[in-house]
């Protein structure tokens, strides 16, 4: 492999990195806050995807998408928190199944909907005007909407890291994660808050699957792809922490990539044997720390 | 911080570990588990006939499609199809009223073979038809041989499926199995011969999905390539359903070889097409060949001019011009307002070859070795022309054409470029 070769596959690495984190920080914001390993989180991510998919389709416009579906989503997530998962609060493994509920619920729901333009087929999601072309980088064309990508994940992960440290709510979130009971015995409303959460998390996943579209396509089974790439990464950087998230997909994007160019055969078995290796050694994760009990 | 202070921790963090796990493991669980929820193709008796006075006895088929997972639209188009094919029928082959037991094979090669066995022992199904995966037709190949189940293959490309093969590994021909579809061999060896024949390419560099009908796609199409003085210069495999192809062409696009020939269908051949754009590689100098799958309707209807000048070669296009492909795609059309796509014909002639061996047989499915004689005797003229099947494996002796990817008046399609003319499986 050339360097320039080497430099072109850093920055595919990069840009898959970006999205997993973007992906990964909704799971584990819900985690780190709830205790809830949410496993709808990647039909949120295919339902995000497709909410942009009509939104482009009415407006014309990828930005509209990007602001709405996210939007949408969050919506889903403050209407499913104190429905379904409010009720079965301390009974982890139901809320877990409920969650596997809610992913199936919405894989089939969008498989079915072939009038909205949705179903079973492959879809697309065309590049935004302006980020639809190449720029010669180290000798070779890349695509503007992976530089695109790497700057959103890198400006979200700033965005998220001044919103938990520096705001009012980040505090609560931060204080919630600690000890969810001493904050709630404070007179903090950890309902609502944990409604916030949530929302938040799933909003998140909206996001992941708009800026995801154009890259990865709209098909059925997406979801489910989605889902075990961000368990890995958040397992990789450490459960329910922002840092984790940014630790885990900075590992696993460039290490999948580079893992398809050196040993395509074992691409997949690498980031596998990378997610046991941390396990054995840091059961935590990279950046994960031991948590106080509840 | 006491001793008490620490134990908490510890055992804090192992909960939260655990409910980690065993949350993994439920995901685990509902990944493998088959997807039925909402499902109204699956286990649904479809057409049910009244039997008319002087109808023979109920017919009853089972179609083992994929209506759910990366497959789904390729089950409903062949769903699609055969009750098309009954419906113009009056719902009757051969006199007796025809009801179809459709069951959703999941692309999961154990789902496929309890369905199957759930036609064979609990239905009794006449005849079986269907299968879109290569693994499952492999899986249930035995089920059906020992059962005495006439079943007709009408996706599932795999060589072995129809073949003398050692030990009967994969898989190997059944004088109770046939295919209306196609081999992977006939997709792929004719253009790697036509390729070095008659265009003159004198190397080519070859990329595809890392499952078995790949593998198998690129080893037949190398026989043909190199059989007639081609070289291959090198080779990449992608690992099937991958999120990314970006990687993979920045490779195709770091080696000098300029043809490169890939099998890949679906959602993956749309990321190849769509990231084969983005870097650039047709201003490069690149140009994209291979079997028909890769630009089938399917895919084109998503990444639409961005195929143009891609090279392929199947048995069918929509553009293919005789009397029975325009009948067939204006029946179509008009019940579903749909172009059909090549699964459609696929199973469209599994129907097609039945009706016609049980005419034959004057309906009757009882004497298997009477409806075998009567199937490999079948021959008929197919959307895709002259069908018949060959006596010796079972599978189908059909023309194969030259296609390239065209885009006028805001429609893109195959276009018929050549016709290679008849080909036969060999069989081993």
């Amino acid at each position: 492999m050339t360097l320039e070769d080497a430099l072109q596959q850093a920055l595919n690495g990069l840009s898959f990195g970006a999205l997993l984190f973007i992906l990964a920080a909704g799971l584990s914001l819900i985690f780190g806050m709830m205790d809830v390993v949410n496993l709808a989180h990647g039909a949120f991510y295919m339902l995000g995807a497709y909410v942009a998919l009509s939104v482009t389709r009415a407006t014309g416009s990828f930005w509209a998408a990007l602001v709405v579906a996210p939007l949408a989503l969050a919506a889903l997530g403050l209407l499913v928190e104190p429905l379904l998962l409010r009720r079965l609060r301390g009974r982890h493994l139901d809320q877990v199944l409920i969650t596997i509920g809610l992913s199936l619920v919405i894989a089939d729901f969008i498989r079915l909907r072939d009038d909205w333009g949705w179903g079973a087929t492959v879809r697309s999601l065309p590049f935004p005007a302006g980020l639809d072309r190449s720029v010669a980088i180290a000798g070779s064309d890349y695509p503007t909407y992976r530089l695109f990508v790497i700057a959103f994940g890198a400006g979200l992960a700033l965005l998220l890291y001044v919103l938990h440290r520096r705001t009012r709510i980040g505090a609560l979130v931060r204080a919630g994660v600690g000890d969810a009971e001493m904050l709630s015995a404070l007179g903090v409303d950890t309902d609502r808050l944990f409604t916030v959460t949530f929302a938040i998390g799933a909003g998140l996943a909206g996001l992941a699957g708009v800026v995801a579209a154009p890259v990865f396509g709209l098909q059925p089974g997406m979801d489910v792809d989605a889902l075990i790439y961000s368990l890995i990464v958040v397992v990789v950087g450490g459960l329910g922490s922002l840092s984790g998230a940014v630790a885990g997909s900075a590992v696993v994007g460039p290490a999948d990539t580079f893992g398809k160019v050196l040993v395509p055969q074992f691409a997949l078995a690498l980031i596998f044997a990378i997610m046991a290796l941390v396990l054995l050694f840091r059961p935590t994760g990279l950046l994960g720390r031991v948590r106080i009990g509840r | 911080m006491g001793k008490r202070n620490d134990a908490a921790a510890e055992r804090g963090y192992r909960i939260s570990r655990r409910a980690f796990l065993i949350s993994s493991s439920a995901a685990a669980l509902a990944a493998c588990a088959p997807s039925t929820t909402g499902n109204a193709a699956s286990s649904a008796a479809a057409t049910t006939a009244a039997a008319a006075a002087t109808a023979g006895p109920p017919l009853k088929l089972g179609q083992l499609l994929p209506f759910t997972k990366v497959y789904a639209e390729l089950g409903n188009s062949m769903k699609r199809s055969t009750d098309l094919y009954l419906k113009l029928k009056g719902n009757k082959l051969a006199n007796r009223p025809v009801t179809v037991i459709y069951e959703d094979e999941a692309n999961d090669p154990q789902v496929g073979l309890a369905k199957t066995q759930k036609f064979i022992d609990q239905d009794k199904v006449d005849v079986m038809l269907g299968v879109v995966a290569t693994p499952i037709a492999y899986a249930i190949r035995n089920a059906v041989d020992s059962a005495k189940m006439i079943y007709i293959d009408t996706n599932a490309g795999g060589n072995a499926l129809t073949r003398t093969t050692n030990n009967c590994t994969p898989s190997c021909k059944s004088p109770y199995i046939f295919r209306t579809s196609f081999s992977s061999y006939q997709i792929s060896e004719p253009i790697g011969e036509y390729m070095a024949s008659k265009k003159g390419v004198k190397e080519v560099f070859t990329f595809v999905a890392d499952y078995g009908f790949g593998t198998e796609s690129q080893a037949d199409f190398t026989t043909g390539f190199t059989k007639n003085g081609g070289k291959i210069t090198g080779s990449l495999k992608a690992p099937l359903g991958s999120a990314d192809f970006v990687p993979f062409v920045t490779q195709l696009k770091a080696q000098p070889t300029k043809d490169i020939y890939s099998f890949f269908s679906g959602a993956d051949a749309v990321k190849y097409i769509q990231a084969w754009n983005q870097l650039g590689l047709p201003a490069a100098g690149y140009k994209m060949n291979g079997a028909g799958f890769l630009t089938e309707q399917d895919v084109l209807a998503v990444v639409k001019e961005q195929a143009n000048g891609a090279i392929t070669s199947l048995f069918w296009a929509v553009e293919l011009d005789n009397p029975e492909n325009k009948a067939f795609k204006d029946a179509y059309q008009k019940e579903y307002n749909l172009l059909p796509d090549v699964f459609a014909v696929q199973a469209w002639d599994g129907m097609q070859a039945l009706d016609l061996a049980l005419q034959a047989t004057k309906g009757d499915t009882s004497d298997k070795q009477k409806l075998i004689a009567a199937l490999e005797a079948v021959k008929f003229n197919s959307p895709r022309g002259a069908f018949e099947f060959d006596k010796d494996t079972h599978n189908p002796i059909q023309d194969m054409y030259m296609r390239e990817v065209k885009t006028a008046n805001g429609q893109t399609v195959n276009t018929i470029s050549d016709k290679i003319g008849r080909v036969t499986d060999p069989g081993k």
